[in-house]
């Protein structure tokens, strides 16, 4: 365990092994009970206790498919989508760069962990009104949003793995006297990758969650976020939950691209991706 | 060069604490250049002139020592806070816990709980605001829903770490209920439930905040609104500062608990 608890990898450590408890978990029988029977007392509970508008199983089964063809929908998830990969290379490219350099240097380390730490435990909620002044309401913000949200997460993330290089390696480097950029560009950065990898997968998070703040703070018409609020707004609950169903869609596919790129292409890091 | 770098980066104190120094130093000299140059509703500055560009942490210490709205406002914020995550506490904490004891309960429920933990709990606050209002009550949902999950998923990862052949140990020893409680299951998922903890007063935080935007403004929220729509960056800043205080303090509070008991977890983790 790290000694300073605001600099660990927050919610990495779950996210893993998530979608194999979703999907492979034991017992499925008890599952499907147990699901069959919460839209059941959702369901009774909302036509008995609740005004007609709020959102039903059946009422959100019956307008999924008409809300997931919708133009308005799709325009939606696309204006999302963009700004959360864009946001999320961006910060992917520069994170690594600052938390290599942090890691791997202490001077870098000690001159920066103050901001870091700080910003990556800043609500980046409280950020949004001085963002919009910044960048004007519209995309522009959510991007900066976005990239505000995944950056440190990144960054503190990829400092854990610089720092936790096997010595060996390095020694190595320094017998064959390889130069600096050897050492961090192709040594770290690929020793580090499973941290990179925790580090992607929280900010991934955050990304998404940042740019649906934005949404809704900057009423942007081209989002998933805006998308349900508007519904909400107009008491059409059931096409609104098609919004939340989705963005939560999102989170799953985003987790299960992960997982097969890691699979396919660096086999020999699941365990520990898996583990921490 | 060579020897730049090695002095820079050696473990001296004086390099240590010089380098940290300078770099806060840096930090508040580019924040102050860069608040004198640009117009007060673009960016504030940290300590400024007080007559053109407005500084930070004036308007920080006249906010906090002299400005007892402000102060009001403060602690409404953290009554809400307080209420929304000490409720979430007060229900998850058991609620993990006998889902450790009930192991088809845990079982059945499980996926839903990971399905709801990675829900983003920002995109249920229209639906909040629709059905329920503007009230105290409502903006404590969103605190406690935000907290919550975080508190259960991390005790359930307690719970499913809690080895079977202990229980039946106690069981074999015709232990009560309140000692296989006591002594095992509470021990067994604390510091899972205390890692939760952790996470859950940074949600919780953010919670707070988009409660106070999105259904009745109130608070600290309020306090970032007004000022962001009186274009009064110092102000904004100056909350920010709050909040980001806030924020630090809670988890730095709770990462003390997560540290001291972190010893706890087994070694076979």
């Amino acid at each position: 365990m790290t000694t300073d608890a605001l600099t660990q990898p927050a919610d990495s450590r779950s996210m893993g092994s998530l979608l194999s408890n979703i999907f492979w978990g034991t017992s499925l029988r008890a599952k499907v009970t147990a699901g069959i029977l919460i839209l059941l007392v959702w369901q009774v509970g909302v036509t008995l206790f609740a005004p007609s508008f709020v959102a039903t199983p059946i009422g959100v089964a019956l307008a999924f498919p008409g809300v997931v063809t919708s133009k308005v929908f799709l325009i939606a998830s696309k204006g999302t989508l963009l700004a959360v990969f864009q946001g999320l290379a961006i910060a992917l490219v520069f994170g690594t760069v600052v938390g290599v350099a942090m890691g791997r240097m202490k001077v870098f380390d000690r001159a920066l962990n103050f901001y870091v730490s700080g910003f990556y435990t800043m609500p980046m909620i409280a950020l949004l009104p001085l963002l919009t002044i910044w960048f004007g309401y519209g995309g522009d913000a959510r991007l900066a949003t976005v990239i505000f949200a995944a950056f440190f997460s990144i960054v503190i993330n990829v400092r854990d793995g610089a720092r936790s290089v096997p010595p060996e390696y390095l020694e190595v480097c320094k017998a064959y006297r390889a130069k600096a950029r050897y050492v961090w560009f192709d040594i770290t950065v690929f020793a580090s990758l499973p941290y990179l990898i925790a580090g992607f997968r929280l900010a991934a998070g955050r990304a998404l969650v940042a740019a649906v703040i934005a949404e809704f703070f900057v009423s942007l018409q081209d989002g998933v976020g805006m998308f349900v609020l508007f519904n909400a707004r107009n008491f059409n609950h059931d096409v609104a939950v098609v919004g939340v169903v989705a963005l939560v869609a999102f989170g799953l596919m985003f987790e299960i691209t992960m997982n097969w790129t890691t699979r396919r292409f660096f086999p020999w890091y699941r365990r520990e991706t898996k583990a921490d | 060069m060579d020897r730049v770098l090695t002095f820079v980066n050696s473990d001296r104190a004086y390099v240590r604490w010089g380098t940290v120094l300078l770099a806060l130093l840096a930090g508040g000299l580019l924040w102050e250049v860069v608040g004198l140059q640009f117009n007060q509703a673009i960016m504030a500055p940290l300590i400024g002139d007080g007559v053109d560009h407005p500084g930070t942490l004036p308007r920080l210490g006249r906010y906090l020592f002299d400005d007892p709205e402000y102060l009001l406002s403060l602690l409404q914020s953290i009554q809400l806070f307080a209420t929304g995550f000490g409720l979430a506490l007060l229900i998850a904490l058991p609620f993990g816990i006998i889902l450790a004891r009930l192991v088809m309960l845990r079982v059945a429920l499980e996926s839903y709980i990971l399905m709801l933990y990675v829900t983003p709990m920002i995109a249920l606050i229209p639906f909040i605001l629709s059905i329920l209002g503007f009230d105290f009550w409502p903006k404590v949902l969103v605190v406690y829903l935000f907290a919550f999950f975080p508190i259960l998923y991390n005790t359930l990862e307690g719970a499913r770490s809690v080895k079977p052949e202990m229980l039946e140990v106690a069981k074999s020893f015709r232990s009560s209920e309140f000692a296989i409680w006591t002594d095992i299951l509470i021990p067994y998922t604390l510091p899972f439930a205390l890692t939760g903890i952790r996470q859950a007063a940074g949600r919780a935080l953010v919670g707070m905040v988009a409660a106070e935007f999105f259904l009745s403004t109130s608070g600290l929220g309020e306090e970032l609104q007004t000022a962001s729509r009186n274009f009064d960056m110092a102000g904004v800043l100056a909350t920010i500062l709050v909040i980001t205080g806030l924020g630090i303090s809670f988890m730095k509070i709770a990462g003390v608990f997560e540290q001291k008991y972190s010893a706890w977890r087994g070694l076979d983790r």
